[in-house]
């Protein structure tokens, strides 16, 4: 594949992308064109010109992305989106998953804070923060995790209090991603108490910069600085910033993280692929590891093979029901198990293949060294985010095989 | 016994805009008729159902459809236990019926597609039962690994030595008389459907299939038999599903313990991700290319055997008896792994990967 050159200056603009009727292989083919003659070497995490990007470097790629018709794909035209279906979505994140580029530096706006916003948000709101969120022109955080309330929400103790057109928001956030370089979050807070469990939360778009907003981040298990505590200690913001009635923004929000948990990031198995086959490559780029390349690896090759083949089968199907009308329910559980356990087993399997490297290993396999041991680490969240693995399980259970529990 | 509709499948289809899926509801009631029936009554019933021949050739007796309307007729015979070559005999009907079959010898000196659509219609209508050996060859003398040969009268087997796992092979295939031909059978899996090897030093051949038809066959083939292993676990599952709700140990329903709830999960992950997969691999990607049906039969032998295995794990003792059904599903799920030889697919998937890499 050609690539373009290493430095990380805004890319060229590439023609529009081709419209519905042209079909989802017109969309991959312009998809794979343009990032091939766009996508810098040095954000080509299996190229020798990889250079860990900075913040800024990540905003101008993903607003290129986005002006070239690669991202905001099914947001309607007049917020900035390109009044496109999931069938070219899908298609766009097939091509986007080939390539090992960055995550997205905006996912939580663009897959989480976006589409709530879309659902519930007042017109002002629509027209105020969506188009900001595909230029990268603002970054969103979620603020719903607590100290208490990691997996089970309900116990959030945030407190939102009413006075007067102003609320005034007390509470402590945890594990938040991104707070550091976000401008808004979007919190969930209880207007009542504890006990009220699911009743009574009510969300917010919260400007960062609002006083009374501190932000402490937290050193994560890859060494990173990603996420953090955040704590609102009787932050005042006014009416305008409350996204929905009570009750009716977290209404939204989960019914719209169903949806993301089975949509958002649809790259990943096709991103998976090109990981495995980076190591593959790696392999072969060394001697010492090129010996590893036995049947033993063959068969445990085969079988992560057959898993994301799985995978795409399951991330295929949402799309279809989706396209059908037909709702999502406990079934994005499904996939978010599935690609989780399946990617953590193999971050752990490449670690180990390229465990032996030294100083003296091929160029490639020393990037791989750092690419996968990163994977590792960072895989660990995996199956501890967007639902831990015991609670998709349960929601497997108690909704899809409505199993009894007494 | 249920009494099946007569073209229960074939009166379906007149129903304008009948999708794939819906096939698998029609398709119950004459599985479950035949499901008890020796082979040849079980043939007739599953003929006029429309089954056997839903792939096949409309001038060949058959319903003319796309495999996707075969697929939920090969799950719904994994999910009610047909111990009968359905697959096969879709399979063939469909393949007998196609362009590029001879019949007469396998050297090609046969009158060409003269008789080839009667072939077919004799198995579309359930007239002939005929299998597949997925093992050896006409070239090897012998050929095993054929489900429901020893009722057949018709075998196919590869005319040259399969590529190492036996699956997929390089060249044609035949069409071969199963009578007068000796056969060794190996109960140790199935005492009821023992294996059976064939020797073919006397094989009579009565038409060939060309290399790219036993090829587009064999692809055809991984996606059925992904489908009826994959329907065997989603029985399984159902079947125990039941059995953990209803089981009171300890004061409560099995159903109430996490750690049963949560293999009842991982059951239906493995067995939707499977599900979803071999939907998958029947389309065309976004190229127009065909995808690889290998990966998803492996794929789907692996996570059916999970399922099973872990079924009759959650039956308990019940599940270790011969009484509580789920064995023969085992059963049938590795002996299809067996005929692939599985373990050797998902090594040569690996190697087929890092070569393209």
């Amino acid at each position: 594949m050609t690539t373009a050159t290493s430095t990380p200056t805004a890319p060229a603009v590439a023609a529009s992308i081709p419209d519905r009727t042209a079909g989802p292989g017109a969309t991959r083919r312009y998809a794979r064109e343009w990032l091939a003659a766009n996508l810098p070497a040095s954000m080509r995490a299996d190229s020798l010109d990889w250079q860990s990007p900075t913040l800024e470097q990540c905003r101008v790629w993903e607003a290129s992305m986005h002006r070239a018709g690669l991202a905001g794909m099914t947001w309607p035209k007049a917020w900035g989106g390109h009044g496109l279906s999931l069938v070219e979505h899908l298609a766009v994140n097939q091509e986007v998953g080939r390539l090992l580029m960055p995550e997205s530096v905006s996912s939580i706006g663009k897959e989480l804070a976006g589409p709530i916003i879309m659902t519930v948000g007042t017109e002002a709101q629509k027209n105020a923060f969506l188009p900001a969120i595909l230029k990268m022109e603002e970054y969103w955080c979620q603020g719903f995790s607590e100290p208490d309330a990691g997996s089970d929400l309900a116990r959030l103790r945030t407190r939102a209090v009413q006075d007067g057109n102003h609320w005034r928001i007390t509470g402590q956030k945890i594990w938040t991603s991104g707070a550091a370089k976000a401008h808004y979050c979007l919190l969930l807070t209880r207007t009542g108490v504890v006990a009220d469990k699911h009743r009574g939360m009510l969300m917010f778009a919260v400007p960062m910069n609002t006083p009374g907003i501190r932000v402490v981040p937290i050193r994560s298990i890859d060494g990173k600085e990603s996420f953090a505590e955040v704590f609102f200690d009787d932050v005042v913001v006014p009416d305008s910033a409350r996204l929905g009635e009570p009750d009716q923004g977290w209404s939204a929000a989960t019914r719209v993280l169903s949806i993301e948990r089975a949509t958002n990031r649809m790259y990943r198995a096709w991103r998976f692929e090109a990981e495995l086959a980076f190591l593959v490559r790696a392999c072969q780029s060394d001697a010492r590891l090129a010996k590893r390349l036995d049947a033993d690896m063959a068969r445990r090759i085969g079988e992560i093979v057959g898993q994301i083949d799985g995978l795409k089968g399951l991330v295929e199907r949402t799309v279809t029901q989706l396209m059908a009308g037909d709702g999502i329910g406990a079934r994005g559980s499904l996939t978010k198990l599935w690609w989780s356990e399946c990617h953590q087993a193999f971050a752990g399997f490449a670690r180990s293949v390229v465990a032996g490297v030294r100083p003296d290993s091929s160029p490639l396999a020393r990037r791989a060294l750092d690419y996968f041991t990163h994977a590792y680490l960072f895989s660990r969240a995996e199956t501890i985010y967007a639902g831990t693995s015991e609670v998709q399980l349960d929601v497997i259970a108690q909704r899809i095989l409505q199993l009894p529990k007494e | 016994m249920m009494t099946p509709d007569p073209m229960t499948v074939a009166n379906a289809q007149d129903d304008a805009g009948l999708r794939p899926e819906e096939f698998a509801e029609a398709a119950e009631a004459p599985i479950a008729d035949a499901k008890d029936r020796e082979p040849r009554a079980a043939a007739r019933v599953l003929a006029e159902a429309g089954l056997t021949g839903v792939a096949a050739a409309e001038d060949c007796g058959g319903l003319g459809l796309p495999l996707a309307f075969a697929l939920p007729i090969a799950e719904a015979a994994g999910r009610l236990q047909l111990r009968f070559p359905l697959v096969e005999q879709m399979l063939l009907a469909r393949a007998l019926g196609g362009e590029a079959v001879r019949v007469g010898r396998a050297d090609g000196q046969g009158d060409g597609q003269t008789g080839a659509a009667e072939l077919a219609g004799a198995i579309a209508s359930g007239e002939r039962l005929a299998t597949i050996a997925w093992q050896g060859s006409l070239a090897d003398g012998f050929a095993g690994h054929a489900r429901g040969a020893a009722d057949s009268d018709w075998l196919l087997v590869a005319d040259g030595p399969l590529s190492g796992d036996g699956f997929p092979a390089a060249g044609g295939a035949s069409l071969i008389e199963r009578a007068g031909l000796a056969i060794e059978t190996d109960d140790a899996l199935d005492p009821d459907q023992p294996l059976a090897w064939i020797d073919l030093s006397k094989a009579k051949v009565l038409a060939s299939l060309s290399a790219d038809a036993f090829a587009e066959l064999q692809r055809d083939a991984a996606i059925l038999y992904a489908g009826f292993v994959t329907g065997a676990a989603a029985g399984a599952i159902k079947t125990t599903a039941t059995h953990v709700a209803t089981r009171v140990q300890f004061g409560r329903p099995l159903s109430a313990k996490q750690a049963v709830r949560h293999w009842m999960s991982r059951m239906q992950l493995a067995t939707e991700a499977s599900a979803a997969a071999t939907r998958r691999v029947l389309e065309a990607d976004a190229f127009g290319q065909p995808r690889d049906g290998v990966p998803t039969l492996a794929g789907a032998i692996a996570n059916a055997a999970f399922v099973l295995e872990k079924a009759i794990h959650l039956h308990g003792g019940m599940g270790f008896t011969w009484e509580m059904p789920l064995h023969y599903s085992l059963r049938d799920i590795r002996a299809i792994d067996a005929a692939f030889g599985s373990s050797q697919l998902v090594k040569d998937i690996g190697w087929r990967f890092i070569e393209a890499a």
